[in-house]
């Protein structure tokens, strides 16, 4: 496809996307609404996991971070919860770079255990109440609905535009993240780190800065969720999540924006098209994720110019 | 292309969940976790809610139309329960009954409220969800506290001086054993051992072996079935003979199942009065058609509640003459009184929790089944 | 809160060794069943550098499989009780590898030349299918095994209560165990599996059928899953169609933590992570308990980055 085709495309979506809440009841906006959440949180772990090649596999603590923090902000010292974006996706980063200081330049599968012990130990520690702010299983409820210019979000439809502008803005400022000296270090990265270090790339330094970058969305991604639901608890951030957003980046085609795009709604939206198969909807979704992936290997859409992880590169990387 | 096309309209009126149907009936919603770890008891409450729509129905009905039961699966969690409650919103019914999970029914209680839509919760103990004012929500399911001073009172009664209490983390079983906690220690009684187990697990046999170490003269698990028979079982193994106490999350027939006959001899549970232990003609009615249907017995309390929750939504409607939710709503919390359910006498408070004691005292006998106790 | 501090008031230190080595063997039986499954995960780990999320699957179809064949067969009451779970354990390895094999054919195979992050998703969603077909199949709720199958003798030494059954499980997956160390490391076939995993080209230059070798690990390692999930089923009773996830993670724990790959090195994971458990769960906290096993899992990667036994290669040296 032409540039110029792409980004008629890319309008022409944005405009059916616009409008689509003008024709859909509650329930469908607020499928779309799920879509944009877990995009937004794939599109943060697609700079990681598609972009540097860092396997993580522990994206819901990062996310939950960021919940929690927005949270226990807005309930206990009553801050506007829109006003937690920028600390939550702080607490998220700084915990992330913490976590990943030690284990960076750990082989992939072995941080791909690590990234899900993290993801673990941080559920375990919600679970339990650790320091006493989380609320244990219950969860922090009671917070406050967002508001714009003294406009309270409320309606699904609000939500709708809330999401979606952050998705909009996530994927422009990505974009232009992707083409900038950054990205092209974090490709180089991927491909092949030792040749990256070798002609003067600081290998560790774009693995942690993309760590914490990735992190620090999924928390801003958790104060959207949090204010959305009103509720949180720590089963929206078990294990499960963290493999539904790693399924979304592979699936959609690693370091690809509009693949993780497509795979979210396909993720997020199969098992909602699914409820007329009532208990089957999940056997009819596994089916459905493992034919997709055998029919294209490389993701629905994958990333133009890009070898993704080949068999090739891979016996290089862990090859003796 | 046209097939293309075909392909698109199928797929969006399968999302739009096209519902071609005769306006005469009235909607029923269920909300209910037929799928993740939760899928036993969700189901329990589709098979029950469904045969007592049927059994409503050959009766003819209610406000002389039939009623028609819309399934909708909340997966036992948050995110997956609020798109579920969207769902049903948009399908016009007059009543949601569900769902099983505190945290998960909390996620969908404002949705139903904003669309003013009554819901009867089955499952949902955590005492805050009848504190928010909520005007349309009930629910057939006692609270924590409740539960935690009956547990206190029967260990009381039992004569037991030093206690072990063991919850799983989750929010029902944490509330529970934290209430009971409190209540015991403003009692006097030495509270030996407080921890959690992880639910899920197959082996708890460190954590038996620490719980011995406490040496209580009782144990109180406040979590579900499955732990219960395996901390039975394994603790037979153990030749240990401490007697344990459970909260109304074990009352399921397959906990003896479980821990086998002789493990689950002796062991105590508090729980809302089973169908088999009223002698009205619904519950008979209930568990002969339930037997005759399912052949097996009600899976759970829980799923039982459900059914107490279908059968409240449809005498409401009676009542009220009318699908509107505000006078389902007012019926329901002034002029309901003295209805007989199957999990005995229902009635509601002005913030839509159960009036009344509805706890009961039950021992496991020599035959597995659960017996009735005066206490 | 928890508690930190877990001894009785009166401390006795007879007490206290006892308890101790009561909570090593806890761990250890616990550890028997992990390091059993882990070894699933090692061995297709090693010759294809895939993660099977699908193994823990497998396992508990070991586990329905065993019930559904000792409830419908009677084996135990025809052949006794030893020959009747052996025939069962036999049976339901070989069901189980040909599922395994199977899997392979429909989920990996046809990735074998794309990126290995695609096998993992493709396993995911097999994942999620096969539990899904069991709970359709046998319903949602909780299976039982029959009562007394097992002979419920519990031997005493030197004051540890030790179920017969748990000594016997420790036995079975060590013999298990050692069986398929010599098998890899002393047979013919056992080198092929070694030279495919270290370089498949290579391999297939030596005249190595390295499909028929893929296809052998398939169906040894889910044999050896299945019959965990069928030692689980006999001995704890309950199974359920969701069980596979927990045992599955943990055994993956294991095997990184032994070095995945290596197949001493997923015995080792298997029994070590099964005690630290016990261990972190008696001494510090239950409730804290796998969060305990993750933190000791993470240092011992930053200490050794590939696992107790695993070969040290850091990343693209």
């Amino acid at each position: 496809m032409k540039p110029r085709l792409d980004w008629i495309g890319a309008g022409l979506f944005a405009a059916l996307l616009a409008v689509a809440p003008l024709f859909l009841n509650a329930y469908q906006v607020d499928v779309l609404n799920s879509i944009g959440l877990y995009a937004l949180l794939a599109l943060g772990l697609n700079l990681i996991l598609g972009e540097a090649g860092l396997f993580n596999m522990g994206h819901a603590a990062f996310y939950a971070m960021g919940a929690y923090t927005a949270a226990i902000l807005n309930t206990r010292y009553q801050i506007p919860i829109l006003w937690t974006l920028p600390l939550s996706g702080l607490v998220a980063g700084a915990f992330a770079l913490a976590v990943a200081r030690p284990v960076v330049h750990l082989r992939g599968d072995y941080l791909l255990i690590v990234t899900i012990g993290v993801g673990e130990i941080v559920r375990i520690a919600l679970v339990n109440d650790v320091f006493g702010i989380t609320g244990g299983a219950n969860g922090i409820f009671g917070i406050n609905r967002p508001r714009v210019f003294g406009y309270i979000i409320r309606r699904p439809e609000d939500f709708f535009y809330l999401i979606w502008g952050c998705v909009a803005l996530t994927i422009f400022l990505f974009l232009r993240l992707k083409r900038s000296r950054f990205g092209r270090a974090l490709n180089y990265l991927r491909e092949d780190a030792t040749a990256a270090e070798g002609s003067g790339i600081n290998t560790d330094y774009y693995k942690l800065a993309v760590f914490g970058l990735g992190a620090a969305w999924a928390g801003m991604a958790g104060t959207l969720f949090a204010a959305k639901m009103t509720i949180i608890s720590p089963e929206s951030f078990s294990f499960w999540e963290s493999v539904v957003l790693f399924m979304i980046v592979i699936l959609g085609g690693a370091g690809s924006i509009p693949g993780v795009l497509l795979a979210a709604f396909l993720v997020v939206g199969l098992p909602e098209l699914f409820r007329e198969f009532a208990g089957a909807r999940m056997l009819v979704f596994g089916l459905v994720m493992m034919v997709m992936m055998v029919v294209r290997p490389q993701g629905l859409w994958p990333a133009r110019g890009h070898q993704g992880f080949s068999l090739a590169a891979l016996a290089r990387a862990v090859g003796p | 292309m046209k097939q293309k096309l075909l392909a698109l309209a199928a797929a969006v009126s399968l999302i739009a969940g096209v519902t071609v149907q005769a306006a005469d009936t009235v909607k029923i919603g269920l909300m209910a976790p037929l799928t993740g770890s939760w899928a036993s008891e969700g189901q329990g409450m589709k098979k029950i809610v469904e045969l007592l729509a049927e059994q409503q129905n050959a009766k003819g009905g209610v406000l002389g139309k039939q009623i028609e039961v819309i399934t909708e699966d909340d997966g036992g969690d948050p995110r997956t329960a609020s798109l579920a409650a969207q769902r049903l919103t948009t399908k016009g019914v007059a009543a949601v009954v569900g769902t099983y999970g505190s945290s998960v029914t909390e996620a969908s209680q404002a949705i139903y409220d904003e669309a003013k839509i009554p819901q009867i919760a089955n499952g949902s103990t955590a005492i805050r969800l009848t504190e928010k004012g909520f005007k349309h929500f009930f629910r057939t399911a006692p609270r924590d506290d409740e539960q935690g001073r009956m547990a206190a009172q029967t260990i009381g009664k039992l004569g037991f001086k030093k206690v072990a209490i063991l919850h799983d983390s989750t929010s029902y079983a944490k509330g529970l054993a934290d209430e009971s906690n409190a209540l015991l220690k403003k009692k006097g009684t030495e509270v030996v051992f407080f921890d959690a187990l992880t639910p899920g697990e197959r082996d708890y046999t460190t954590i038996l072996t620490k719980l011995k170490g406490a040496n209580p003269d009782v144990v109180l698990f406040t979590g579900y079935f499955p732990e219960a028979g395996l901390l039975l079982r394994q603790k037979k193994d153990m030749n240990w003979k401490v007697p344990f106490i459970g909260g109304d999350a074990t009352n399921n027939a397959d906990l003896v199942k479980i821990a086998g006959k002789e493990a689950a001899e002796g062991y105590y549970f508090l729980s809302p009065p089973q169908p088999q232990d009223l002698d009205t003609a619904d519950a008979k009615a209930f568990l002969d058609g339930y037997q005759k249907k399912y052949n097996e017995l009600p899976p759970s309390i829980w799923a039982v509640l459900a059914g107490d929750g279908f059968k409240v939504m449809v005498a409401g409607i009676a009542g009220a003459k009318s699908t509107d939710s505000g006078k389902i709503a007012d019926y329901l919390h002034k002029d309901f009184k003295g209805y007989s359910g199957l999990s005995g006498a229902i009635s509601f408070d002005a913030k839509g929790d159960r009036e009344g004691e509805v706890y009961r005292v039950y021992k496991v006998d020599g035959e597995g089944k659960f017996v009735l106790q005066k206490l | 809160m928890s508690q930190f501090f877990p001894f009785p008031a009166t401390l006795n230190l007879a007490n206290l060794v006892e308890e101790f080595f009561q909570q090593l063997t806890n761990g250890l039986a616990v550890g028997g069943i992990y390091a059993l499954i882990a070894l699933g995960y090692t061995m297709v780990y090693g010759v294809l550098k895939l993660i099977n999320f699908a193994h823990g699957d497998l396992f508990t179809y070991g586990a329905y499989l065993g019930l559904t064949l000792l409830t419908s067969l009677a084996l135990t009451d025809r052949l006794g009780f030893a020959l009747g779970v052996l025939v069962l354990a036999l049976m339901v390895m070989g069901l189980v590898a040909v599922l395994g094999a199977i899997l392979e054919r429909a989920a990996y195979r046809p990735l074998r030349q794309s990126p290995r992050l695609s096998a993992v998703v493709s396993a995911l969603g097999a994942s999620i299918f096969l539990q899904n077909t069991l709970m359709l199949i046998y319903g949602a709720r909780f299976q039982v095994y029959p009562e007394n199958i097992l002979p419920a003798t519990t031997l005493n030494i030197f004051g540890l209560y030790l179920p017969l059954m748990r000594v016997l499980i420790v036995l079975a997956s060590v013999l298990m165990m050692v069986a398929l160390y010599l098998f890899i490391q002393k047979t013919k076939i056992g080198t092929a599996i070694r030279a495919a995993a270290i370089d498949q080209d290579a391999a297939r230059l030596m005249g190595i059928d390295v499909n028929r070798v893929i296809m052998l690990v398939f169906l040894v390692g889910p044999a050896l899953g299945g019959v965990a999930g069928l030692m689980v089923g006999l001995y704890y009773g309950q199974i359920n169609f969701t069980m596979g996830w927990v045992y599955g993670m943990k055994a993956f724990t294991a095997a990184i933590l032994g070095g995945i790959g290596n197949i001493p090195g997923a015995m080792v994971g298997g029994l070590l992570l099964g005690v630290i458990e016990a261990l972190g769960a008696a001494y510090i906290s239950i409730a804290w308990k796998d969060a305990i096993a993750f933190c000791v899992l993470i240092l011992i990667l930053i200490v050794r980055p590939t696992g107790l036994l695993g070969e040290r290669v850091a990343d693209k040296v």
